[in-house]
């Protein structure tokens, strides 16, 4: 069944590319450059309605009451919608359902969502939101991740088995770390601080359902995750699947923001249950900011220990976890945090102890990066103390601490492909390291630090062996090929991927295929845009479905040719008989030999990863068919007087395998560390002293403009994975993790200070420039 | 309600809306013109973007009954525009973003692109800096904006002395 | 979306239906550009009934010189103001001030004089009404309470207008309509230290123009924002300069700061020290250490707007040694 066990990294037809590492178009660019392109908001049914949410101004509160009748006597509202009404709790990941539609006994986060309204427009839901009547109990907030460790009570989820503010906790050793501590030359031992930063895709959430009078549900949502959505409507709709269709049209940014089930989706289609018409739903952007499943705080410490060559020993970490009011991702999270720092370099020995707490604020889940950016961030930072501590140059002690390919790591996960030495290079050579580092003028300076990231988990999120990816061709009499897949396409540009694979292997031109996605009435299921698993997934099942088209293609066409097999070649769209120069076929015919010979076309192709893991409880977590890796190199320019930090240029080099398409895995790359660099001093999911989010808006949330933002120089590095389509890993995440220790390392250069919290405001800087110098004026 | 009298991508056009309503409700909303985009809805994004008199404005702060007597464009004027200039499908520059890959998610980029378009009319050939002082209006999650530069300049370098359109 | 309110809009064509208009409903608002009520009704920071859009009213556009000096018409925008060969060449630091408004497509709505009658700015205000509602609403709007000042009486909403404190220096006069006539208040004594309201003329006041005194043209001028992002962002500090030097002395000097308390600031007794001194003598940068010293004295940033007030305390000196370095560059 698995694509990876039949094809592998080389071109398909034997005599190089096509398609595949071109800088072809995507296949839906013009559509989004002319205004065409459908978002979820930009459909509008017959007879639509317009529903809103109430919601909690309290942090931790007990409900005692709701009274609706005021906004159902209210003069153009169709239905209101109580948490009682959806009893049954949902979460992303099936082990931790603990999310309401609606609150039904209390409510855990300011922002939480209490009551719904559907009506003719928006002002009169809001009006009747306004009328409906709560009653609350308050209870004590709490505000902090140390706090929710010693507060036990009142619990923010009473209905847990441990009746503690605990989320998760997992403590994992490989080794032995504490032996290492007396034989090391160097131990360096920090505290590190990562705050919390959110997604900001610029669409906001949207949904739009309808019940039909056959009962059957039709949703449309800005999500990332049609399957479980689908899922999660069934189950807490108490509804048979096959009567749900889930659609994700074309979708504003998701980044990880878009891959929970969000309540909005339940509301809509439980209003239009109730009112007989379609019903949307589009949040504000304050909205947005309290569904949040944004990067967790941590506050970590980090114990490394070396040998003098700079070999290290071992590493310790113990984490604390600020997790928000619910689980969303948050046991895989928690270890991500742990399992993925074990690359590129070899850890001979180590720990990690993490905890994942609730606290009464928006729920944290999985940002582009998901749970490993932080630890990623503290490692990166003490592996540069260590160099210096050393006097080994930043880059050499991250060659001489590779890990290899085709390796295990310390905690049993499978490394293939690893193209993490020639990301040191590319940066090294491009960035000119050698004439700037330790070598720049005072204020300036320049920093490295390199990553590793899945592409794709290895296992789904509920236990099945069916296949993570399933794709389905249609081929048409009139040349054109649909493909149908449920990947969700979320600006990344899978369903280009996938054209762009379906053509390399058919031999076919893209432009004469149609991606038909992320449907889930009319396409094969794909588990979603997450954990960067959709090019290596959907990309071999879409090989996989092609493969078995063209060697249908190719069968038939032989027979009709009266040669071998091994004569019928398809290039851009025409059949050529090797044999004979003057005998050809356009694409349109061959489908139809093909037909004539086989019966309707059609065919299907799915992907499954190996089984992978380290053998012990949670060590399938973190484990993925193949791992991208990463490394940066940042420039920067203290205003030694202001504190102001300017990131002059990022040059990142990156390893995705193969590049499917180049412009495509730059703009990954690009946007990538764009987002990275941004999370180390403007950007902070920030809370108040109401246990209110600071600034819910993109005005006091600040994502960088053109003038904040870095040049950045993408590098491109392929290492060929032996399993990924035609050698394809990921590219959208990876590329985000190094930015940001490469950024600080840069900062000791120029300045010779080491923040270790972020984000770096410029106060900070400033405080730390005077302790430097306070120091230094003493010795 | 209110009867506003609008001209859009050429067409004259009267909508009778809520008072309240803004120009990015109206477009969207009432005349089925979707491709500008809300993103926040108060002024910090971009995303609604359009040109009234040629000058980029944020449809999601005006008042329809402001620009009355006013020609406003949108996204899907361009390749209207385009067109009655004799051109075919999407204009160069929305071409050009689609060649240098700037389009990932797409939701920011019709208002990205009608500030771009603008610039173009008025600077035929910008330097880098220019191009990042006319869009720095616009918020854009995915791209890091590199790939959106080589649009612009892309864009420029082929419209040459005809512009951009 | 984020709903305005329900309101109607009248669209006077001339001054004298503008300030004719304004009188008809109770609680009405002027709307210029829009860049700043309609944020503010969105958020209802404000619930006007009516709301007289002044884009139609021609005689309060156009930039020229007048025997005055310089007219510059409420309604212009400020990209005009910003772009306006006039305004660069004989008030630099207004131009300055102007292109560091907020982004492009704001600048080519928001109007300069929008901009002088700016709401003032808080963090716990300029938030939406769920958001304002969940802590208790405040002072300046629905509430009873502070939260930048515990205790306090007063509202200290930041003026966070950018150009407020060019004009300032430039010691602008400011043509006021009314159902009355028509008045000219000197910029500095439009203010009142009051952040709900901090202006000495009504809502119902219509700005017509802004008029700049010929003497103080031509000088040098600049404008220095401290702000996180360098586009789109309010002021976090905003320091206004103009000197004028003649045979490298500095013969006159003024001082202007915004993004503090509920008013601009001018810092007369800081700009004074410089008078007289020679350009790069050790007398001008013993006098510049001085100014810089007491303006940081002088301003006492609030923690009202976001970012840290210590931090915006600090930059005080460094924004006021840039900004009067930066006229003589
Ligand atoms: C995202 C964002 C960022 C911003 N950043 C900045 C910034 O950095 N610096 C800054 O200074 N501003 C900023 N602004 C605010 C605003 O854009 C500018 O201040 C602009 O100049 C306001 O002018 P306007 O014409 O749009 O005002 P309007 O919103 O139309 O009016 C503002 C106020 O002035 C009154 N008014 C307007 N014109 C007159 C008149 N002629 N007579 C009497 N009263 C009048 C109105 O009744 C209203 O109370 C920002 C706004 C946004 C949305
Ligand atoms: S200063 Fe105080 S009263 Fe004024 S807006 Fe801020 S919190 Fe409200
Ligand atoms: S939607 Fe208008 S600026 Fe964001
Ligand atoms: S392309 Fe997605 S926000 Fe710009």
């Amino acid at each position: 069944m698995a694509a990876r066990d039949k094809h592998g990294p080389d071109a398909p037809w034997g005599d190089g590319f096509k398609v595949i590492g071109k800088p072809n178009r995507k296949v839906d660019a013009l559509a989004k450059a002319t205004g065409e392109a459908i978002y979820t908001d930009d459909i509008s049914l017959p007879n639509m309605l317009h529903s809103k949410t109430l919601r909690s101004p309290h942090a931790h509160a007990k409900i005692l009451s709701i009274d609706t009748s005021k906004a159902e006597a209210l003069e153009g509202v169709y239905a209101v919608l109580v948490g009682s009404e959806l009893p049954i709790k949902y979460g992303v990941i099936p082990w931790t359902p603990d999310e309401n539609v609606l609150a039904t006994d209390k409510v855990r986060f300011i922002g939480d969502e209490v009551a719904a309204v559907a009506a003719i427009d928006e002002d009169t839901a809001i009006e009747a939101c306004e009328l409906i009547e709560v009653e609350y109990e308050l209870l004590e907030t709490i505000v902090t991740a140390e706090q929710a460790l010693v507060t036990p009570e009142p619990p923010i989820h009473d209905d847990r088995k441990k009746r503690n503010n605990i989320s998760k906790h997992v403590e994992l050793e490989f080794g032995d770390v504490d032996a290492q501590v007396d034989d090391a030359d160097l131990v360096v031992e920090n505290d590190y601080y990562f705050h919390s930063t959110t997604h900001t895709a610029i669409e906001p959430h949207c949904a739009v359902a309808t019940f039909g009078n056959d009962g059957r549900l039709t949703l449309w949502s800005s999500t990332q995750i049609t399957h479980y959505v689908h899922r999660a409507l069934s189950r807490v709709l108490e509804m048979d699947p096959a009567k749900i269709r889930v659609i994700q049209p074309n979708v504003g940014g998701g980044f990880g923001g878009k891959s929970d089930p969000f309540a909005l989706e339940f509301i809509t289609a439980m209003l239009s249950k109730k009112s007989g018409r379609p019903v949307k739903m589009l949040w504000t952007r304050e909205e947005v900011f309290y569904a949040h499943r944004g990067r967790h705080s941590m506050q970590m410490h980090y114990r490394t220990t070396a040998k003098s060559d700079g070999t290290i020993t071992s590493v310790d970490a113990k984490l604390l976890i600020d997790g928000g009011a619910y689980s969303s991702f948050g046991l895989v999270t928690t270890y991500y945090s742990g399992q993925l720092l074990t690359g590129p370099y070899a850890f001979p020995n180590y720990r990690f102890d993490s905890t994942r707490v609730f606290t009464n604020r928006p729920p944290c889940g999985p940002k582009r990066g998901h749970g490993s950016v932080q630890p990623r961030f503290a490692f990166e930072v003490q592996l540069d103390e260590v160099a210096t501590k050393l006097d080994i140059d930043p880059i050499e002690i991250r060659r001489k601490n590779f890990l290899g390919e085709n390796t295990t790591t310390i905690n049993g996960q499978r490394i293939t492909s690893n193209g993490f030495l020639e990301c040191l290079d590319a940066v090294e050579e491009a960035s000119d390291w050698k004439s700037k580092h330790r070598k720049m003028r005072y204020g300036t300076g320049i920093g490295v630090a390199g990553s590793m990231y899945i592409s794709g988990t290895n296992y789904p999120v509920y236990p099945n062996k069916m296949p993570q990816a399933g794709v389905q061709l249609k081929v048409d009499r009139s040349g054109l090929v649909t493909v149908f897949t449920g990947g969700n396409d979320i600006g990344q540009g899978s369903n280009s991927m996938v054209a762009y694979c379906v053509a390399e292997e058919m031999g076919i031109n893209p432009d004469s295929i149609k991606v038909v996605a992320a449907d889930t009435d009319l396409c094969p299921v794909d588990l979603g845009a997450y954990s960067s698993r959709v090019t290596f997934m959907v990309g071999n099942a879409a090989i996989d479905a092609a493969r078995k088209m063209r060697n249908k293609i190719v069968e038939a066409v032989a027979e009709h040719w009266k040669v071998e097999k091994e004569s019928v070649r398809i290039i851009d769209g025409t059949v050529y008989n090797l044999d004979n120069d003057e005998e050809t076929l356009s694409q349109r015919e061959a489908f139809h030999v093909t037909e004539e010979k086989f019966d309707t076309l059609g065919s299907t192709g799915s992907y499954n990863t190996p089984t992978l893991g380290g053998d012990y409880r949670g060590g399938t977590i973190g484990s993925s068919p193949a791992y991208s890796f990463t490394s940066h190199v940042a420039e920067v320019d203290i205003d030694t007087e202001t504190g102001e930090i300017e990131v002059k240029k990022i040059w990142v080099a990156h390893d995705c395998g193969r590049a499917l398409n180049p412009i495509l895995v730059k703009g990954q790359i690009e946007g990538s560390t764009y987002m990275g660099a941004a999370e180390v001093s403007l950007e902070n999911y920030e809370m108040n002293r109401f246990s209110l989010h600071a600034g819910p808006s993109l005005l006091d949330y600040r994502i960088p403009t053109t003038l904040d933002t870095a040049e950045i120089e993408a590098l491109i590095v392929e290492s060929i994975d032996p399993e990924g389509p035609y050698g394809a890993k990921e590219a959208g995440e990876g590329p985000l993790h190094s930015a940001i220790p490469a950024v600080a390392n840069a900062i000791y250069d120029a300045v010779g200070i080491r923040l270790r919290e972020l984000p770096f405001t410029p106060a900070k800087v400033l405080a730390a420039l005077k302790e430097k110098d306070e120091v230094t004026a003493d010795a | 309600m209110r009867v506003f009298h609008l001209k859009i991508n050429g067409d004259t056009v009267d909508v009778a809306a809520p008072e309240h309503y803004t120009l990015l409700e109206i477009l969207r909303y009432e005349l089925g013109l979707t491709g500008s985009k809300q993103g926040c809805d108060k002024g910090d994004c971009g995303s609604c973007t359009v040109q009234v008199d040629g000058v980029p404005m944020l449809s999601c702060l005006v008042l329809p009954s402001t620009v009355e007597s006013k020609a406003i464009t949108t996204i899907e004027g361009l390749a209207v525009q385009h067109r009655s200039d004799g051109g075919e499908g999407a204009s160069l520059l929305q071409n050009a973003f689609d060649a240098a890959g700037a389009l990932q998610c797409g939701f920011c980029q019709p208002g990205m692109i009608m500030s771009a378009q603008a610039l173009l009319e008025s600077n035929a050939t910008p330097n880098r800096d220019d191009i990042k002082q006319a869009l720095a209006g616009n918020l854009c999650r995915c791209t890091g904006y590199t790939q959106i530069y080589t649009a612009v300049e892309s864009a420029a370098k082929d419209g040459g002395e005809n512009g951009c359109s | 979306m984020l709903r305005m309110p329900k309101f109607k809009v009248l669209n006077p064509a001339t001054v004298a239906e503008a300030v004719d208009a304004i009188q008809q409903v109770e609680g009405s608002r002027f709307i210029a550009g829009g860049t700043d009520i309609n944020p503010n009704l969105k958020h209802r920071l404000l619930e006007p009934e009516c709301l007289v859009a002044l884009n139609g009213v021609e005689e309060i556009f156009g930039i020229s010189q007048t025997e005055f000096g310089l007219r510059i018409g409420a309604m212009e925008s400020l990209t005009n103001v910003e772009t306006n060969t006039l305004i660069q060449q004989l008030a630099p630091g207004l131009a300055s001030a102007s292109r560091q408004v907020s982004g492009p497509q704001l600048r080519n709505m928001g109007t300069i004089g929008g901009n002088v009658m700016l709401d003032t700015r808080c963090k716990w205000y300029n938030q939406t009404y769920f958001w304002r509602k969940s802590l208790g609403f405040c002072l300046k709007k629905d509430g009873d309470v502070c939260h930048v000042i515990k205790g306090g009486s007063k509202c200290v909403a930041a003026a966070s207008n950018d150009t407020a404190a060019a004009l300032s220096t430039l010691q602008a006069e400011l043509e006021f309509a009314n159902a009355q006539g028509s008045t000219r208040i000197a910029i500095d004594k439009l203010w009142q230290a009051d952040g709900i309201w901090n202006k000495k003329v009504g809502p119902h006041d219509l700005l017509v123009a802004i008029h700049l005194p010929a003497a103080l043209l031509n000088q040098k001028g600049s404008y220095k924002k401290l702000r996180d992002r360098n586009s789109i962002d309010f002021p976090l500090l905003g320091i206004a300069a103009r000197l004028k030097i003649s045979d490298n002395i500095v013969d006159d000097c003024a001082l202007c700061v915004v993004a503090l308390q509920a008013r601009p600031w001018p810092l007369d007794k800081a700009s004074a020290l410089l008078i007289g001194t020679t350009v790069g003598s050790d007398a001008f940068n013993e006098a510049l250490k001085a100014c810089c010293a007491i303006a940081a004295k002088q301003c006492r940033p609030m923690p009202n707007i976001p970012g840290d007030h210590a931090y915006r305390h600090a930059m005080v000196p460094v924004f006021i040694r840039r900004a009067i370095l930066s006229c003589l560059d």
